[in-house]
């Protein structure tokens, strides 16, 4: 009874296993009838035997965008590293045979190119070609941010990626637009209802979770495991860019309702003033920038920015934020080189420190410092008459970039919470009476500076 | 026997022997069976564990995956394709026509797609074109036969509709008074039985194919002078053809794919789509040597004027030294045509959503196109603006290409425009000459990025006032005492003739006799002389050169100008201020130039031709060339007549 019993049992298990295996058998031939092994190679972490097929799938690529002159550069994050590491060696022997395959073979899904949408037009051609070549591609196309402003134009959709596959492995060319404020940009990859969300694995995308923005390459050609292709001249310095590279674009749809409710202020001054405010943003990102200060629009002329997409004609100033961690002793006398003297300097580095530099007919620029704390940043603020001191809190917040008066420039990419922060839940509502040590929602009374230390934490010039 | 018997002793040892180690090894099997089975169960179950969890790994990254795309790169906007007309597969269409005093429609499939009942307005025969095979409605016009001329576009057109189209035809209140044989013999040609015999007041349907068949047509005459024939309603049925039979047999290449979308959505644009021999729809003119202008972005500002987008982009497009690439086409409201115009030839279009009305409209229109255009080429430090009834002269791009040089040095300039206002056949003559002028003359010009995007974008006319873009680019504030530069024969010509602005007689009087260059690859002469120093040195010289006239004589006369060629004249008129321009407007009037306002002034010194000689006018004594007035000549004062007159335009 028992023996019976047991050999039941076994039995069972084993048409159990053989059952499994069955459906083993089954997954497999499934996903390998997909011609996608991405979701299966994925979940095995095997990909053995690829090596030389993304070699040849680049080199195909390559020969394909050659046939029709079209200048791709490659800005694959995995290799350009792996680049970046070789590049004193590449850089001296640019066109040397490599002993190896060191670059192109680690397996990967995607090889990421990138193109500028200007050296580039006629498209039907390239598809054909490609097709014949074994390539299935894939076009991702959105509108034109160029387009969006505050007039309502619509064109037509310009292409943002583009995939061509080809056995296992998949080029991914993300189109460059150049955009005002000499900067490039790429766009999201979106899909569309009707595409198929299967033709490669879209979430191992190096691009397209996010727009980016980015500084124009300078480029070198060189030749990689016998493969001649452009990458950036600094691979370093462009990955160090990818990391922050994320692109917000501004509110056109919701300033346009703001101006339906608030009609804009068309007066001679409120003119003057945007444009004595555009010339000094444009100078005081010149020379941040060429200190290498990473600063963002902060207080009004963000609020500005993201509720009107404009200068606020009655704001007067032009407000920037920066982290003490990247003050520089040198910003003081770049700002007075270009032409805009010290106003005030309130605080000290160690604490609530704050410039203002004079610019343009009463337009004056104010840097305030932000100092980071577990779990939330401020920037201080210091009455000159009576030594007050006042603490700004702003829950934490990371750069991204934007467009502003024809400027790239960062802003809070958690902006809402910024402004609100500053301005409370009615910033939506203009206020021309502002009060900098009453106004603000998040104004909080933070001591009184010592007598002592008055001539060096509050200067007036 | 005995020995032979089992030995019970024995056995039992044997047995037990045998017993215990059956037993030992029956145990050891067990042990080992026990091990085995055990094994073989755990074995099994880790297979089973490791198959399971395998296929929830399996299924979630699928899943996964498809959660993500769903999340991350989903488009939040749904495209949904609006078709343009019901897709029917029925063979057979509804056709309902109506003609009557003060109300016509038409309807397809019971859906209207024409209704007018307006009053004073649309009157004429209304004229539909359905597309034979999808049912589409691919032209409407209204030619208003009631007036002259009409029924000769009215000819022209049909003419241009290709054989097969489905016609419609229905009156409303009048379109017999001017409709002339030719007219009614075309229209009797396409089967009517009554459109020769049309009459005052008649009301009238017809449904026909061109070239073919009849499919209905309804008539009721005007019983008396005074009144008008009764209604009409014209029910019939229209019988579809095949998709191939509609269209051409044309070579399959990217262009025919263009042509054959744009023939299948639109008629009335005569042989571009005509199957035997198309007219060309790509141009590739003579590239230009060191063409300055190649990478100027190019702006097209057009509103709902499909048939003129389509003449000024051909002419634009055969221009030398054109860049198809650069060219934009900023269409004002989401009409199709016009952008199926723009798709036609390959380039890209832009539509802009209306703000405001009238003048403010398009002032809006010219803003967000002229803003869109720096976003779009960022790079560019200039653009070409150009509108929809405009020719462009062959050399247009050469003639930019020479003098784009000077916006960018000399500062004292406002513009390059391709206009001369004053340049009628009579007045205009030397196609490589160039002047400076104090007024803008737009159509067809260009603006400096900086000029635009440091002046006029932050201070441009809001939309509530209803103010002239090109208006107000004129204005002092503007300005800023800045000149443009302009040929002495136009690189532009305009051909409009409705329009905001714009009616026939209007055109006819001032735009109709316009001097326009075709002459291709013009070397224009002594460009550096139109810098702001060196053109007064050039002025002063040709001052000096000139013969002074005879001022006893009239200068409306044409026996003012000795009948010679090539010879510089000059004659003064009185200008008593810089704004004084009595004398002046007189003079443009009878020498039939424009006077409207002033135009074309440098410094109260006008520039023409007259009778092949160089003719200059100096205002004295408010022009600073006034010096050059011999002391024995008086100024010519003309006085205004004595009633106002004359139309701003």
């Amino acid at each position: 009874m028992q023996k019976i019993n047991k050999n039941v049992v076994l039995a069972l298990l084993s048409l159990t296993s053989l059952v499994f295996l069955l459906f083993q058998l089954y997954y497999y031939k499934f996903y390998l009838s997909q011609k996608n092994g991405a979701v299966f190679s994925k979940v095995r972490g095997s990909q053995s035997g690829q090596d030389s097929t993304r070699w040849h799938v680049v080199r195909k690529f390559l020969g394909l965008i050659s046939s029709h002159n079209i200048p791709v550069y490659l800005i694959d994050p995995l290799i350009l590293r792996l680049v970046d590491k070789d590049i004193e060696q590449i850089r001296s022997s640019p066109d040397g045979p490599s002993p190896e395959c060191k670059y192109f073979c680690a397996p990967r899904d995607f090889t990421t190119f990138a193109l500028l949408d200007k050296t580039w037009k006629h498209e039907v051609g390239l598809f054909r070609t490609a097709e014949k070549m074994g390539f299935q591609w894939l076009k991702i196309v959105n509108k034109d941010p160029r387009l969006d402003g505050m007039d309502d134009l619509s064109g037509t959709e310009i292409p943002l990626h583009y995939i061509f596959k080809l056995a296992s492995h998949a080029i991914h060319l993300v189109v460059f637009y150049e955009r005002s404020g000499n900067y490039l940009w790429h766009g999201p990859l979106r899909l569309k209802q009707h595409m198929d969300r299967k033709f490669v694995p879209f979430r191992k995308l190096h691009f397209g979770r996010h727009p980016g923005a980015y500084e124009k390459p300078e480029l070198l050609h060189v030749s990689i495991d016998d493969l001649k292709v452009q990458i950036p001249k600094n691979p370093s310095s462009f990955l160090e860019e990818m990391s922050h590279s994320r692109f917000l674009e501004c509110r056109y749809k919701e300033a346009r309702a703001f101006f339906q409710l608030y009609p804009d202020d068309a007066s001679l001054d409120a003119v003057e003033f945007r444009k004595k405010a555009k010339s000094l943003l444009h100078l005081a990102a010149l020379t941040l920038n060429n200190l290498g200060v990473k600063f963002w629009l902060s207080s009004g002329t963000c609020l500005g920015w993201y509720r009107q997409c404009n200068v606020i004609p009655h704001s007067k100033d032009v407000d920037l934020g920066v982290f003490i961690r990247d003050y520089k002793a040198d910003i003081i006398p770049a700002f007075q080189k270009a032409g805009l003297p010290l106003k005030h300097k309130f605080g000290k580095v160690d604490d609530s420190l704050e410039l203002s530099f004079q610019g343009e007919d009463d337009v004056k620029l104010d840097i305030f410092f932000f100092y980071e704390e577990d779990d939330h940043m401020w920037n201080g603020g210091t009455q000159a008459k009576s030594g007050k001191k006042f603490k700004y809190l702003f829950p934490k917040f990371t750069l991204c970039w934007t467009e502003f008066v024809e400027l790239k420039v960062h802003v809070p990419c958690e902006t809402l919470q910024y402004v609100e922060a500053n301005y409370g839940p009615d910033w939506k509502v203009p206020v021309k009476m502002w009060d900098w040590k009453s106004s603000p929602s998040n104004v909080q009374y933070n001591g009184v500076w010592p007598v002592e230390e008055w001539d060096d934490v509050i200067q007036i010039y | 026997m005995d020995e032979w018997k089992p030995n019970p002793a024995i056995k039992p040892h044997k047995k037990r022997s045998w017993y215990l180690a059956w037993k030992y090894k029956l145990m050891n099997q067990r042990a080992l069976r026990k091990l085995c089975q055990t094994g073989a169960v755990l074995f099994l179950l880790v297979t089973v564990i490791v198959n399971i969890k395998l296929i929830l790994d399996t299924r979630r990254a699928a899943y996964e995956e498809e959660e993500e795309s769903a999340q991350d790169y989903d488009d939040e906007m749904l495209n949904v394709e609006v078709p343009r007309h019901p897709v029917n597969n029925k063979k057979v269409l509804d056709v309902e026509v109506y003609s009557s005093r003060s109300k016509v429609y038409v309807a397809v499939d019971g859906t209207t797609v024409l209704e007018d009942e307006a009053r004073e307005q649309g009157r004429g025969i209304h004229v539909i074109v359905l597309n034979q095979a999808t049912g589409h409605v691919m032209a409407k016009r209204v030619f208003d036969t009631y007036s002259p001329h009409e029924d000769e576009a009215m000819v022209l057109f049909l003419n241009m509709v290709a054989r097969g189209r489905i016609l419609i035809f229905t009156v409303k209140d009048e379109g017999s008074f001017h409709l002339k044989d030719t007219a009614k013999n075309v229209l009797k040609s396409l089967g009517s039985q009554v459109a020769p015999f049309l009459s005052w007041r008649d009301m009238w349907t017809f449904v026909g194919k061109k070239g073919g068949e009849v499919y209905g047509e309804k008539h009721a005459k005007s019983p008396a002078l005074s009144t008008w024939g009764d209604p009409v309603l014209l029910k019939t049925e229209v019988h579809l053809t095949s998709v191939e039979d509609a269209e051409c047999h044309w070579p399959d290449t990217e262009l025919t794919r263009r042509r054959k979308r744009f023939c299948s959505k639109v008629e009335g644009y005569g042989s571009v789509c005509s199957c035997k021999d198309p007219t060309p729809i790509e141009f590739n003119p003579d590239p230009l040597k060191d063409n300055k202008v190649f990478d100027v972005p190019v702006a097209v500002i057009a509103g709902n004027r499909p048939n003129y987008l389509y003449r000024m982009l051909r002419s634009l497009l055969s221009a030398q030294g054109v860049n198809p690439q650069m060219i934009t086409v900023f269409i004002d409201g989401y009409y199709e045509e016009p952008m199926d115009v723009v798709e036609l030839f390959g380039l890209s279009g832009i539509q802009h959503t209306p703000i405001s009305i009238k003048n403010a409209r398009v002032s809006q229109h010219y803003k967000a196109s002229l803003t869109a255009t720096f976003n779009l080429f960022p790079d560019a430090k200039f653009a070409v603006v150009l509108e929809e009834d405009l020719d462009i002269s062959v050399d247009f791009f050469s003639f930019l290409s020479q003098s784009i040089h000077l916006l960018e040095e000399d500062e004292s300039l406002y513009c390059i425009s391709a206009w001369n206002d004053q340049g009628y056949e009579h007045t205009a003559e030397d196609p490589s000459l160039l002047y400076r002028v104090e007024t803008m003359p737009g159509l067809g010009w260009v603006l400096r990025k900086n000029l635009y995007k440091d002046e006029l974008e932050p201070k441009w006319p809001t939309p509530e006032k209803l103010w002239d873009w090109d208006m107000w680019m004129r204005m002092p504030e503007q300005r800023k005492g800045r000149e443009c530069i302009i040929p002495d024969i136009s690189r532009s010509y305009h051909f409009g003739i409705v329009g905001l602005n714009m009616n026939g007689y209007f055109h006819e009087a001032y735009f109709k006799k316009h001097k326009f260059n075709t002459v291709p690859n013009v070397q224009l002469k002594n460009v550096e002389s139109l810098r702001k120093d060196a053109y007064e040195t050039e002025i002063l010289r040709l001052l000096g050169e000139a013969e002074v006239l005879d001022h006893s004589k009239n200068p409306c006369e044409d026996s003012f100008v000795p009948d010679t060629e090539g010879r510089v004249y000059v004659m003064f008129i009185r200008m008593e201020q810089e704004a004084d321009f009595t004398t002046w407007t007189q003079l443009a009037k009878c020498l039939h130039i424009w006077d409207l306002d002033v135009r074309g002034n440098h410094k109260g010194l006008w520039r023409l031709f007259r009778k092949k000689n160089h003719f200059l006018v100096v205002g004295v004594p408010a022009s600073p060339y006034s010096s050059k007035k011999p002391l024995s000549v008086t100024p010519i004062y003309m006085e205004p007549p004595a009633k106002e007159e004359g139309a701003v335009a």
